[in-house]
């Protein structure tokens, strides 16, 4: 889709070629900025991916923890994970530097216009491996997913991030972001899926068990800087023996998120909020901002995606069609925001 | 740990930068009056080879302490220029304008430089013989204060991912560039030398006013068709692409750098 740019002291016409008039239009491309914002996490996995403890073989290396995600799995999801880990333990060098490339390059096109739907592609398919994979669905079918660990797998946020900000419009006013290549009953029913899911986890018998959080939690603090541990330890000490109380409240949270995108802007906005409150929490308190600081880390974890994901559900203040296409006079020189 | 291997095709890739930005400073002619000399070449071109030495053992060339007073003295440079930007344009040039990178690369520069701990314990490693004491990345420790660290990591990342994206924008810009290149390069060969002030942009103002007299040269000792190719190749060395590629390079790599010593 290609905006009209006409630049200089004359008439300048903000319009779309090809398209139906305009009804709704951000000012600033909002959407653009999103993608960049996954592309700069791809950016990290990739670097991080390229740690000292990646390369390593072994139960106690990369190639066992990748073994570790099929215990208690189906025997149709765990034995390719078995088989992967065994290959990667046999060829961790090479496999290891061609995962860090392949993360690296997913950031780096998708930052870059022209690569972007390519980048984006790719890294659909990609999220969708890594999930099965290297996370075993995420724990999704262990009972052992919690909102608080990273629940439903991190990476398959990514995969979800990809499709709504695919570079695409429906040619109808989209009230947010992730509406314009879905449409906005799809990218509402997503998100309802993706918050109702995390409610579900964070009251599984596991989650809820009297030091269920304070577990989780307390388990993150090995290895981080000495302001990260007291931060944890606050929030563990908060949570002992209240693990039913701290589901209850999580997954009541979780439940206002999910309904928020189907209640007028005003209340959605406030409901976005606690989204991105939310995942600052629990990136923080309980999954010790990926573990990056500790070392060891293969992602950010899901905190900084599901932030990302609820800005991309951020009412856009409709542009009424007639202004869209109303000329700007002697204007500054209008950005084109072509999007390959 | 991480491969060797693997650190040294960074190197490489910081070598390349360097032999850019040591190729664009010497197209600039600096040793002639009213000569352009781009501060952002002269950072990339030192901070390649200390990045080199950083990676690769072999590449080691000046002792760390060294390597800190000359980031130190870039970051006052960016730093000043940084400050000249905010007045003149507010905080946008915190997020749009060249320096402000420049200035987070030579800060994370001294950071590394002297927050690095030694493998074994947490002596510093400052005026050693560079990394390359402690066989380069892959035998050092780690850095102190590494939420610093991942701080730098992350912000080095925001510019290379706005940088890419500002990159394609200036696709055209480049190919612009260089089918520009002929008539550019016509008036240089009358006698258009370009004169500018010292501290460039890597927007291509002042680069491009440096472009005449390297062009001029090509144009006056080569065939018709090496003289083509010749500017051409001055074209895209002197091009804003090519100093954003060379951050870019940078940005990933000492964010990579960081991490890795986290």
């Amino acid at each position: 889709m290609t905006d009209v740019a006409v630049a200089g002291n004359r008439t300048a016409w903000r319009g779309r070629l090809g398209a139906v008039p305009v009804a709704a239009r951000p000012s600033l491309d909002a959407r653009r900025a999103l993608q960049l914002g996954l592309a700069a996490i791809w950016l990290l996995d990739g670097v991080l991916q390229y740690q000292g403890f990646m390369f390593t073989n072994g139960a106690n290396g990369f190639s066992g923890m990748l073994a570790g995600t099929a215990a208690g799995n189906p025997a149709v999801i765990a034995k390719p994970i078995t088989w992967d880990a065994n290959l990667v333990d046999h060829h961790i060098v090479l496999l290891n530097a061609i995962f860090a490339t392949i993360q690296l390059l997913l950031g780096l096109g998708i930052a870059f216009r022209p690569t972007v739907r390519m980048a984006l592609a790719a890294s659909i398919l990609w999220s969708i491996g890594v999930w099965w994979f290297g996370e075993g669905l995420g724990g999704v079918l262990i009972g052992g997913a919690s909102p608080l660990n990273g629940a439903p797998g991190a990476v398959i946020l990514y995969a979800l991030l990809a499709v709504l900000l695919w570079p695409a419009d429906r040619g109808t006013a989209a009230p947010f972001v992730a509406a314009r290549a879905v449409g906005a009953h799809v990218a509402r029913a997503l998100w309802a899926v993706l918050w109702l899911s995390l409610a579900y986890f964070a009251l599984t018998p596991d989650n809820r068990a009297p030091q269920g959080a304070n577990g989780m939690i307390a388990g993150m603090e090995s290895g981080e800087p000495v302001w990260l541990q007291d931060l944890m330890k606050g929030a563990a000490s908060l949570t002992a023996n209240q693990g039913l109380a701290t589901s209850v409240a999580l997954a009541v949270a979780l439940l206002l998120i999910a309904v928020g995108v189907y209640l007028p802007a005003t209340i959605a906005k406030v409901t976005l909020v606690l989204a991105i409150v939310v995942a600052a929490l629990i990136w923080v308190f309980a999954q010790a901002l990926g573990g990056i600081l500790a070392g060891g880390a293969t992602d950010v974890n899901s905190g900084p995606l599901l932030a990302l994901l609820a800005l991309a559900y951020w009412p856009l203040r409709i542009v009424p069609a007639a202004h869209a296409m109303t000329p700007v006079v002697a204007g500054p020189p209008v950005v084109s925001e072509k999007e390959a | 740990m991480t491969p060797a291997w693997i650190l040294d095709v960074f190197a490489a890739i910081m070598l390349v930068v360097a032999a850019v930005s040591a190729t664009r400073l010497a197209v600039a002619r600096p040793w002639q009056p009213g000569a352009v000399i781009t501060d952002t070449d002269v950072s990339h071109l030192l901070m390649g080879i200390a990045m080199a030495g950083m990676l690769a053992p072999g590449l080691t060339t000046l002792p760390n302490d060294a390597w800190a007073v000359v980031f130190g003295v870039l970051a006052v440079w960016f730093g000043y220029r940084v400050v000249r930007d905010y007045q003149a344009s507010g905080a946008r040039a915190l997020a749009v304008g060249h320096c402000a990178p420049h200035l987070v690369h030579s800060a994370a520069m001294i950071y590394m430089f002297l927050a690095v701990t030694t493998a074994g314990g947490g002596s510093s490693m400052a005026g050693m013989a560079g990394m390359s004491a402690m066989g380069g990345m892959s035998g050092m420790g780690a850095l102190r204060v590494p939420t610093l660290g991942f701080v730098f990591a992350l912000v080095l990342i925001g510019y290379t991912i706005w940088d890419l994206d500002q990159l394609s924008g200036l696709r055209h810009g480049l190919a612009a560039a260089v089918a520009g290149a002929a008539p550019a390069l016509a008036g240089a060969s009358a006698g258009a030398f370009g004169t500018g002030v010292v501290a460039g942009s890597d927007t291509g103002g002042a680069v491009a006013a440096a472009t005449p007299a390297g062009a001029g040269e090509a144009a006056g000792h080569g065939t018709a068709g090496g003289a083509r190719s010749g500017r051409m190749a001055i074209a895209l060395l002197d091009s804003p692409g090519t100093v954003v590629g060379c951050r870019i390079a940078m940005g990933v790599t000492m964010a990579l750098m960081l991490v890795l010593l986290l």
